[in-house]
């Protein structure tokens, strides 16, 4: 049996509430709002309430895929890696950096969306990297 | 107090007698409800009070319940006040936990809390240390009292009215765990409305409250505007308590109301 | 933002515009409800009667797209009283004179002609505003998407500074950010003309700091937006796009442009949790883990920078965003081999100055509100305490221009766009969410009563809303929050996507598309 209280950040909207997320022999099974947070002092929206329950969707994507006669098919890191920097690296010299293009996220963490900048900045070598915040 | 809470769950743990302890932890800097199962871990055990007394107070039972659905077989420790301790008492009539597979730790609530609460009995009867308060009246029910009818109306309608459909008031709830609720009844409360039609969502949960509702005030700390909820709880279980001389959690029994149960 | 939410608790009256609090950012309406409590004074300023109106003090509906004109009116009346706070005119800001001309051309009489609010309303929003002691003031997309957006938010700006309701608790400018970590993206260079911390791509200096770190040849040049990119696309000057955790294909306006360009791109790469439309149109699709399957953090909207910690492993094969693209990095030749999440922040705050002083152990507990330059720097409640970043506060000439579009005899209603209480953007998670799907599953497009009886449509209604760039199927919601000649739907929902009909007119400067307005036609549709 394990049985864990994870003190975590709500993935929606930008107040930022803090909840734990309890898990129960790696399933989560229900949302907890933290009340000692300054933000949201143990209170939540329906959304946060009920955050638990897309996490483990059967739907998430739990292989890369590749395209191929317009379907797509499982693929191991290995191939999908090496496909998309053997093709990142063509377009990059035939077309040169500022024809990739990187779309950062509102939606993941801070040093993730740092990782992404530096990718396009220093490995493309282009400023094309933009985000949703305005949309 | 705490060291008290401490050896008695050390007591249980290191003579195998439960599985685990469901109390409140001090984690990343926050009072986390946790599971202890180790009896190293109990340095970092709190009992909940964070600037005042009990204001970081959780719904322990819930994550026993949820334990307990998991692992029938097995017994767990957890930290109880009085308003929990009542818990367990209805939540062994309605067959959610059954007493064999629990060990209460009680601890007495402080005078401060007790006010806060307007608890009448804010201490469980099986308790680490003695009373350390007396029961206190609800005063902001005797506030509301004293109004007249209409303008409590409107003072009702008025904080009804900020709701916004978040279930927080069900979802804190340790006695709420109807498979089927209530509230999500499109022909009573139209769904995917919000702000919910008022006052048919808050009176639908307090008529489904009465004689359940064992005074914890965990869904008015969650409510995120601040709508009484506690006050209108009490209210609800005053008249039960009148009607039917029943108070969830200090009377053996069914409450007699039970035929509103959708069980 | 540039104070904190729990600062609205001690404002004495709150503007809020262009924001569905309640619905949007629920637990900021908590601290502006409390507020209310305690005496203050809510004005709320929405072409949409939103619930927060129905809790406010003062509800005023101006016309979609009339934000500058309302303001501009309610700041003549400010000056025309004198209510004005001349000492922070005179120590704090400049360009009073050039902005005073325009602003005269704003009297009551002719902004209720234009916003079609009454004269007394907007008399009444000047009093309480800038009387108070401390007044504050919230928008959301409501005021960004517009061709107009920057506009209304300089002017916005405006009014704190006229009546110096900036730079002390309880006041402020403070735009409420839709997404979970928008600051956060923002914060770590996420945008094509800086990196982390708003350092300028263009600087010099700048450049050569990076360059050394990163250990790698960076360009000066401003990247393209979003936008630019999809037209790059289209044209042909872009071959590639990377897309991670992002669903353009909904979330971007006139969707058929956007589909257009992808479907024109050499290579899409989609990162992302759930298939989504946007993924059904990639060559290569990675399966990235959600927040709560990793360590990081994440900065809310009052700049506050908390830990994310990780709660489950991935699914399957799927890696954190970050693992991913380290992976790939390494195998372009550039090694990136960070072993965690803490690394990285600790390479952020040696190159930000704003994130300094944040290390993982100094987050637990409350969290750090940058900016926060030193380890022992305690955070930054609020912004601007004694001096603007610039140095003094500028006031901003502005003129109101009307929406991009106009409505005609065949498109004779605006439509404005926004989020639903029970779903949250392109719906990709909460539509997952047995009870949120419970509550609404499907595109209501909401109009007022007397528009829908003379098109003889009752809620339920399947029908058709048009625009000039396509048409959607929906059911109708007549409801009397939308006043006439006006429609609202939502964006959540792929099979009725409201994007189909936007407009893409961007505003010039920072490239916010016009989702707040567009003309558009209802009709119920043949079942
Ligand atoms: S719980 Fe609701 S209010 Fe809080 S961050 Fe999540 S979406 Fe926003
Ligand atoms: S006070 Fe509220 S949370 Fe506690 S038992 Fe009663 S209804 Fe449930
Ligand atoms: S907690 Fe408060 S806001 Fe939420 S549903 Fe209950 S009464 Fe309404």
């Amino acid at each position: 049996m394990e049985f864990k209280t994870v003190l975590t950040v709500c993935p929606y909207c930008g107040c930022g509430c803090n909840f734990y997320l309890e898990v129960l022999d790696g399933k989560v099974i229900g949302t907890i709002p933290c009340k000692t947070s300054p933000v949201n002092e143990g209170k939540l929206c329906i959304k946060g309430w009920n955050v638990h329950e897309f996490i483990q969707d059967p739907d998430r994507l739990t292989m890369p895929l590749i395209r191929e006669n317009g379907s797509f098919r499982e693929a191991g890191w290995d191939e999908a890696l090496d496909l998309v920097a053997s093709k990142l690296k063509k377009i990059k010299e035939q077309h040169g950096p500022d024809s990739i293009g990187l779309f950062a996220s509102a939606k993941i963490t801070n040093e993730e969306n740092y990782v992404i900048q530096k990718f396009a900045r220093a490995v493309i070598g282009t400023n094309n990297v933009d985000h949703c915040a305005r949309l | 107090m705490i060291e008290k809470v401490i050896e008695r769950v050390k007591e249980l743990l290191e003579g195998g007698e439960i599985k685990g302890f469901v109390g409140l932890c001090n984690k990343n800097g926050h009072t986390a409800p946790y599971l202890f199962t180790e009896v190293a871990e109990l340095d970092h055990l709190v009992v909940g009070d964070f600037q005042n007394p009990g204001d970081a107070r959780y719904p322990l039972n819930k994550l026993l319940i949820d334990l307990y659905r998991a692992y029938p077989e097995e017994k767990f420790g957890v930290l109880v006040r009085g308003c929990d301790e009542r818990g367990l008492n209805d939540l062994y009539v309605w067959n959610q936990l059954t007493p064999k597979n629990v060990v209460a730790v009680g601890i007495p609530c402080p005078q401060e809390l007790a006010d806060a609460c307007g608890c009448p009995k804010p201490y469980p009867d099986n308790s680490v240390a003695e009373p350390i308060a007396e029961g206190a009246e609800a005063q902001d029910l005797i506030r509301m009292e004293a109004l007249g009818v209409k303008e409590r109306f409107t003072q009702w309608m008025e904080v009804f009215s900020k709701c916004i459909k978040c279930y927080g008031c069900r979802d804190i709830c340790p006695m709420c765990f109807c498979k089927e609720c209530s509230l999500e009844l499109d022909e009573l409360i139209p769904r995917g409305e919000m702000p919910p039609e008022i006052p048919i969502f808050h009176l639908v949960r307090a008529v489904h409250m009465a004689g359940r509702c064992i005074d914890c005030g965990l869904c008015n700390e969650a409510c995120p505007v601040d709508i009484p909820l506690r006050t209108l709880y009490k209210k609800v279980g005053d008249i039960v308590y009148r009607k039917f001389n029943y108070r969830p959690g200090f009377d053996k029994g069914k409450s007699p109301l039970n035929v509103l149960e959708n069980k | 933002m540039t104070n904190s939410v729990d600062e609205f608790e001690l404002s004495d009256c709150i503007f809020i515009t262009g924001s569905n609090t309640t619905s949007s950012h629920p637990i900021v309406a908590t601290r502006i409800l409390r507020a209310k409590k305690k005496g203050a004074k809510i004005i709320v300023a929405d072409p949409r009667r939103v619930h927060i109106a129905d809790l406010a003090d003062l509800y005023v509906s101006h016309r979609l797209g009339t934000d500058v004109a309302l303001l501009n009116g309610i700041m003549y009346v400010i000056l025309d009283k004198g209510w004005e706070n001349r000492a922070f005119i005179e120590e704090r800001t400049e360009g009073f004179e050039e902005f005073e001309k325009v602003i005269k051309d704003y009297p009551p009489e002719k902004v209720a002609e234009i916003t079609g609010v009454a004269e007394k309303d907007i008399e009444t929003i000047a009093h309480w505003y800038a009387t108070a002691e401390r007044g504050s003031i919230a928008y959301c997309m409501g005021i960004t998407q517009h061709t107009t957006g920057v506009d209304n938010v300089k002017t916005l700006a405006n009014l704190a500074m006229l009546t110096g309701h900036i730079g002390r608790e309880g006041t402020g400018v403070n735009p409420l950010r839709g997404q979970n970590n928008v600051q956060g993206a923002c914060d770590m260079g996420g945008l094509p003309n800086v990196y982390p911390g708003y350092q300028p791509v263009t600087q010099f200096q700048i450049k050569e700091k990076f360059e050394s770190a990163w250990g790698a040849q960076l360009s000066d040049k401003v990247g393209l937006t979003i936008p630019e990119m999809t037209s790059g696309l289209l044209e042909g000057s872009m071959k590639a796009v990377y897309i991670v955790g992002e669903n353009p294909l909904l979330s971007d306006p006139d969707a058929s442009h956007v589909e257009e360009a992808l479907k024109r791109a050499e290579l899409v790469v989609v990162q992302d949790i759930f298939m989504t439309p946007t993924a059904e149109l990639a060559h290569v699709i990675l399966p990235a883990a959600c927040f709560a399957e990793k360590d990081g953090t994440v900065t809310n909207t009052e700049r506050r920078v908390m830990r994310t910690r990780k709660a489950l492993d991935p699914p399957g094969e799927a890696k954190t965003d970050w693992e991913i693209i380290a992976d790939l990095s390494n195998r372009m030749g550039y090694p990136m081999d960070y072993s965690s999440a803490e690394e990285i922040m600790r390479e952020i705050a040696s190159l930000t100055p704003s994130y300094g002083g944040i290390t993982y152990e100094r987050l637990e507990g409350e969290g750090l509100q940058w900016p926060c330059p030193t380890k022992d720097h305690p955070g930054t409640r609020f912004l601007h305490k004694d001096r603007f970043v610039r140095g003094k506060g500028l006031f901003h000439a502005i003129e109101f221009k009307p929406p991009a579009e106009s409505t005609d005899d065949e498109f004779p209603l605006w439509l404005t766009t926004g989020r639903l209480y029970f779903h949250f953007h392109t719906g990709t998670m909460t539509r997952k969410s047995g009870a949120l799907t419970g509550e609404i599953d499907e595109q209501y497009v909401e109009l007022n009563p007397e528009d829908a009886s003379q098109l003889g449509i009752s809620t339920g209604d399947e029908i058709l809303l048009t625009s000039r760039r396509g048409q959607i199927r929906a059911k109708a919601l007549v409801t009397d929050r939308m006043k006439k000649g006006e429609v609202f739907a939502s964006f959540h929902f792929v099979e009725s996507n409201a994007n189909i009909l936007t407009n893409p007119a961007f505003d010039p400067i920072v490239k916010i598309p016009e989702y707040k307005v567009c003309a558009v036609r209802v009709e119920k549709a043949a079942s």
